[in-house]
């Protein structure tokens, strides 16, 4: 029980730690979104998010009871395995996403269908149905390492596996940060001479040199913009999807996105993501050996169903405090890119920019933030400008 | 092998092999001369037969059953179509007559007329398509699998098999059993569907190797594949086959690169020792054995997924593997090159295991049964591969054996 105690004051206080490690940013006076974008506009992006919420929503809730039902039945497809406990542990793990991914098939599709008709994106169905089929292969894959790690602890170690499983799960997910620059396909050089000086100014500034930019090909799939920053140490990397780069945004609109981008490297935000999933991992593993106990505990692969549905369960359940800190860090990074090009007005255009091409509402109402907004919404982006200008006289 | 056996004289078309496996060098040399006025006369045949089956499609969905007259004709070109092949692919050395009448060496039998499903009559242009993928496997003469992306290579099972089949015939005068057996059990598949094509039955074709040729040799190979599967699929995993297969193949491919080396190491201590050392004998059968059960869920021949070990006696479709034994020197320093024909048979097979498992995964997803054929198809072509796998990593020096065969029942160890 002191240990526990003990245990969970360490977490507290590195949760603490991690938290405060992102500079918190000023709140930007209250305004009104019709002072940026037409009613038309809001309407439509107000309708258009509608949809693809409550379609999210009702995905939920389908992973949620297939996974429930999977976790009291899921055990009698063992017979389907000639590979012993942990083959057989993996084959369930597996067979457990596979279920999920044909539950939830028509949602995706809906979505498809959606995106399609406000021309967001340009898939087919069937070719977004086959690319998601074999994504499928790579979540395969992950789930069985992972079982095989977390099974193999618990054949080894009995009922305290979580303990080694977690930093074993936290190392994974740092390699994986690591590499992650490497595995992002259809990737090229940034090529333009006026933005990737631009980029290498910011980067320097930033104390940031050795970032590599990269422009990640999408316009087969969608039109949205979009960019993001990943790797740490020698392999950081900025990725600017080549919808960014048409006629729409303007260079001083870019050149926020860089420094917004530049700046999650500079704060180590790949980094803090995976210390936040590294105290995610403690006590969820630590549950799901509680809560796998019936069965036999996870060394035994009729606990893996149950296994997979605490798990999700637990990350539906943390996903609000996961967007929470998500959305801390962005503003950190939305901050710091206004300190670094001194553009506020630009940074607004690229915010009103980014809401207009990607149709997605400026001013979401706050429970679908609290469950999806992993960014503050483009209105409190567009506010952040304000105060900065209010705090830079 | 236990491989589930249909009798095949229940078989409306059944092919008949009284061939000696002698050739005579120069006309082995120029066989395809030879065999040239036979194909062009078969083409002129085969204008004659569309047209006629097109009257005997009617016929057979009008009454029931195709008439007499149209059958015998349509037999009669089946009959001069397997004549003609197997004189062309060396499955038999004596020239045909232009006739189709009965007597060849490779011979087929087609029952009389018979009542059919007037369904399946209705619709055998679509219910061919799966006969025309197989018949591809085996009958076509290259690669056409992407090719010029570098993708998945390997011509047809009979053009392989005739291709070797023709040096050893020009320098020996004769045609080995497992290569004339290789083409006698396609052209036997090649019969039957084509009989069903020209509704001469409704029987769908069958490619069990194990029934298409009459007996089979029984054969103590060091290498031998034998399979306790039952046929039953579960939809879900037959759905999701290829990727829950990912991580075996993920782990087949990091073992194969210890093998690889493992095998480099077995080369030089076999070739100065004369046989290959224990420990590396044992860590290959494993590796080739872990293969056959990852091959085998990948192709549909099994059902269950697999273990990662390779462990012996652990999956329904398993391979028996010899002791080690004494090698012949001069065979194992020439191993790479002597594999090289047995490459191109392994290959070959890989196409048809393609087709199979295509085939197989629409079966098994519809019916929750792989069929029997198949099933017994694929096992052959696993089988074939772990022997030329044996034979590349020198666990045997026995060449693989390219034909269907059969395999004595094991002998229990003694207690």
């Amino acid at each position: 029980m002191l240990a526990l105690a003990a245990g969970a004051v360490l977490w507290l206080v590195a949760a603490y730690a991690l938290w405060h490690s992102t500079a918190a940013v000023p709140a930007g006076p209250s305004l009104s979104p019709h002072r940026f974008f037409s009613d038309s506009f809001l309407r439509s992006s107000s309708s258009y998010e509608r949809f693809l919420t409550i379609d999210g929503l009702l995905g939920m809730v389908v992973l949620v009871v297939v996974l429930a039902v999977y976790a009291r039945r899921g055990h009698r497809l063992m017979g389907e395995s000639a590979a012993g406990r942990v083959g057989t542990g993996m084959m369930l793990g597996m067979l457990g996403f596979a279920v999920v991914w044909l539950a939830e098939l028509p949602f995706g599709l809906a979505a498809v269908w959606w995106e399609r008709g406000h021309d967001v994106s340009h898939q087919g169905y069937l070719e977004w149905a086959l690319g998601s089929f074999l994504s499928l292969g790579g979540t395969f894959l992950f789930v069985a390492a992972a079982l095989a790690i977390a099974m193999g602890l618990a054949g080894w170690l009995g009922r305290w596996w979580w303990l080694a499983a977690a930093p074993a799960f936290a190392g994974l997910a740092l390699l994986f940060t690591l590499l992650s620059p490497y595995l992002i396909p259809d990737t090229s050089p940034l090529r333009g001479p006026a933005l990737r000086a631009d980029a290498r100014a910011l980067a320097r500034r930033e104390g940031v040199a050795g970032a590599r930019f990269v422009v990640e090909r999408v316009d087969r799939f969608t039109t949205a913009p979009n960019a993001e920053a990943t790797g740490f140490g020698p392999t950081k990397t900025v990725v600017l999807w080549n919808t960014l780069l048409g006629d729409d945004f303007r260079r001083a609109e870019i050149r926020t996105v860089l420094a917004h981008e530049i700046a999650h490297l500079a704060h180590r935000d790949p980094l803090n993501e995976v210390g936040w999933i590294a105290l995610f991992l403690l006590p969820a593993t630590g549950l799901i050996e509680l809560l796998t106990r019936r069965r036999g505990g996870l060394a035994r692969p009729e606990a893996v169903p149950v296994a997979l549905l605490v798990l999700i369960a637990l990350q539906l359940l943390a996903t609000p405090a996961f967007n929470l800190v998500s959305r801390r860090v962005e503003a950190s990074a939305d901050w710091s890119a206004v300190e670094a090009t001194h553009e506020p007005a630009a940074a607004r255009a690229a915010f009103r920019r980014l809401s207009t091409t990607s149709k997605g509402s400026p001013d979401p109402p706050a429970w679908s933030q609290l469950l999806y907004g992993t960014h503050p919404t483009i209105m409190q982006r567009i506010e952040m400008t304000y105060a900065w200008e209010r705090a830079h006289p | 092998m236990e491989l589930g056996i249909t009798a095949a004289n229940e078989r409306p078309v059944r092919l008949t092999v009284s061939d000696d496996l002698r050739r005579g060098h120069g006309s082995v040399f120029f066989r395809f001369w030879f065999a040239l006025p036979f194909l062009l006369w078969l083409s002129l045949w085969g204008v004659a037969a569309f047209f006629v089956a097109i009257v005997n499609w009617f016929a057979t969905l009008i009454q029931g059953s195709s008439p007499p007259a149209l059958h015998g004709f349509l037999a009669r070109f089946v009959r001069l179509g397997v004549h003609v092949h197997a004189y062309l692919f060396l499955a038999a050395e004596q020239l045909p007559r232009f006739d189709g009448r009965p007597g060849y060496p490779i011979d087929v039998e087609i029952d009389p007329p018979a009542r059919q499903n007037r369904w399946t009559v209705g619709f055998r242009i679509v219910l061919v398509v799966p006969v025309l993928i197989l018949l591809g496997a085996f009958f076509s003469s290259g690669s056409n699998f992407n090719s010029t992306e570098g993708g998945f290579q390997g011509g047809g099972l009979v053009f392989a098999a005739a291709f070797l089949g023709w040096f050893v015939g020009v320098v020996r005068g004769w045609m080995p059993r497992g290569l004339r057996d290789l083409v006698a059990y396609g052209i036997s598949y090649a019969a039957q569907g084509w009989a069903y094509m020209l509704l001469l039955t409704d029987r769908y074709p069958s490619s069990d190797p194990l029934t298409a040729i009459g007996p089979l040799p029984v054969r103590d190979d060091p290498v031998v594949l034998e399979t306790t599967d039952d046929l039953a699929r579960n939809r879900l995993t037959v759905f999701f086959r290829l990727l829950l297969a990912i991580p075996h193949i993920v782990w087949l491919a990091l073992w194969g690169v210890v093998a690889f080396f493992a095998a480099i190491g077995n080369w030089f201590a076999t070739l100065f020792g004369g046989a290959a050392p224990q420990g590396l004998h044992r860590f290959l059968a494993r590796y080739m054995r872990y293969q056959a059960h990852v091959g085998a869920y990948v192709y549909l021949v099994g059902n269950p997924f697999p273990g990662f070990t390779g462990e012996q006696g652990s999956y329904p479709v398993e391979l028996r593997i010899a002791e080690r034994a004494p090698q012949n020197r001069w065979k194992v320093g020439f191993r790479i090159v002597l594999a090289l024909p047995a490459l191109m048979i392994a290959s070959a097979y890989g196409t048809l295991l393609f087709a199979i498992a295509l085939l197989g995964w629409f079966a098994s997803l519809f019916t929750g049964r792989m069929p029997l054929g198949l099933r017994n198809a694929g096992a052959l072509g696993l089988r074939y591969s772990a022997q030329f796998y044996g034979y590349v990593f020198l666990v045997t020096d026995a060449y693989p054996y390219s034909g269907p065969a059969l395999a004595p029942p094991a002998v229990p160890a003694a207690a």
